[in-house]
């Protein structure tokens, strides 16, 4: 009888430790995950949608901003959704410093490219899935890992006197489903 | 009966499990006192990683960095120091006034934000000022440059932290593109020195 009994405690014990573990990794593996579908959402809303920029125009810290965001850094963000086929980037950089980088749906951060690292100040990017066809869109291809995902573009503001131009930068930007070439 | 009891036992245990895994694993991993305990401890005020946004990061690390500092750019781009204690060790209070003192450092730009350590966020102020960068602060002819941070206004480069006293609060040190010297010696840079100086 105690034999059994105990039997049942182990079994117990081992049954509770394992939805545990099983839980704890869930729980830990699904968070970024979490985090970056609200953030989408929230650009996606700002931008009116998918695949559209969405930018910040104002200078200083805003307590809307994601947490520990960076003030000095005058973002546009996209949402993208390469569901329906790639998507397209393309503007100007902007000299102080510029960067595009790329998060796929665990949160990594998988591309990044700033403007020193550039040919032009001018950039036109295609933004696709692993054998998505990019053949006929104009634009430099980077391969996403994951079918959603968030880019940022970054521009330094030193200061305020900065956000003119920055804004014109940002006016310049343009975040679209990709168009063949024309004929 | 006798099995739908156990049944009914293991179901409960496997439930009771589940709530309370999720429940401290969510605590933990939003838990302000810990986002920084996979952080590497540079000189006892500057904590430092070059796992953030990093595919070779854990899962824990990801989570942490996702829940609380969403977005950062991997350590190719950018570096990422984050101070929580003054040099001698003690943690950083809201009505405290500390002196931080800088080297140059040989990178394209840098930043030095103030966050609220509860909220994550900035400590609104009437300056709306949480950051001074390497263009705006006020150098001298070597380059060295000083930060004020204090909750009432301090003569120079003042980085206002929150009225409310005796809250946590963080420095965090953003290095963009550090050259390939600073590179080299990372996270070993002249990191800025954070001086308590009155209460």
């Amino acid at each position: 009888m105690l034999n059994r009994a105990f039997l049942y405690l182990i079994g117990v014990a081992i049954l509770s430790a394992a939805s545990f573990m099983v839980t704890r990794s869930v729980v830990i593996n699904q968070a970024p995950m979490t985090v970056m579908t609200t953030i989408a959402d929230r650009i996606a809303s700002g931008a009116g949608g998918w695949n559209a920029c969405f930018h910040n125009r104002a200078y200083g810290p805003r307590l809307e901003s994601a947490r520990r965001a960076n003030p000095d850094s005058i973002i546009s963000s996209m949402a993208y959704d390469l569901s329906e086929g790639p998507v397209r980037v393309a503007g100007e950089t902007w000299p102080r410093y510029w960067s595009i980088s790329l998060y796929q749906q665990n949160s990594d951060n998988f591309f990044v490219m700033n403007d020193l690292e550039m040919a032009s100040s001018s950039f036109e990017f295609i933004l696709a899935l692993d054998g998505q066809d990019t053949t006929p869109f104009e634009g430099v291809p980077i391969i996403s890992p994951t079918e959603k995902g968030i880019m940022l573009i970054r521009r330094f503001a030193a200061h305020a006197g900065d956000m003119d131009g920055i804004i014109a930068n940002q006016d310049a930007l343009t975040c679209a489903p990709a168009s063949p070439l024309p004929g | 009966m006798k099995y739908a009891i156990i049944m009914l036992v293991a179901l409960g245990v496997v439930a009771a499990s589940f709530f309370a895994a999720s429940t401290l694993t969510v605590n933990s991993l939003t838990n302000p006192n810990s986002v920084f305990d996979t952080f590497e401890d540079v000189d006892g005020t500057w904590l430092y990683s070059d796992k953030i946004g990093a595919a070779a990061a854990t899962q824990v690390e990801r989570a942490r960095v996702a829940i609380n500092g969403p977005l950062g750019l991997s350590a190719t781009e950018a570096v990422y120091f984050i101070a929580l204690h003054d040099s001698v060790g003690e943690p950083l209070r809201s009505h405290c006034t500390y002196r931080v003192t800088g080297q140059p450092i040989d990178t394209r730009w840098w930043s030095l934000t103030l966050y609220d350590s509860k909220t994550q966020h900035y400590a609104p102020n009437a300056e709306n000022r949480s950051s001074w960068n390497s263009v705006s602060v006020p150098r001298s002819d070597a380059g060295d440059w000083v930060i004020n941070v204090a909750p009432t206004p301090q003569p120079a480069a003042w980085l206002p932290s929150q009225d409310r006293p005796d809250q946590a609060f963080d420095l965090m040190l953003r290095v963009y593109n550090p050259s390939e010297a600073t590179r080299a010696i990372l996270p070993n840079l002249d990191l800025p020195i954070v001086e308590r100086v009155s209460c």
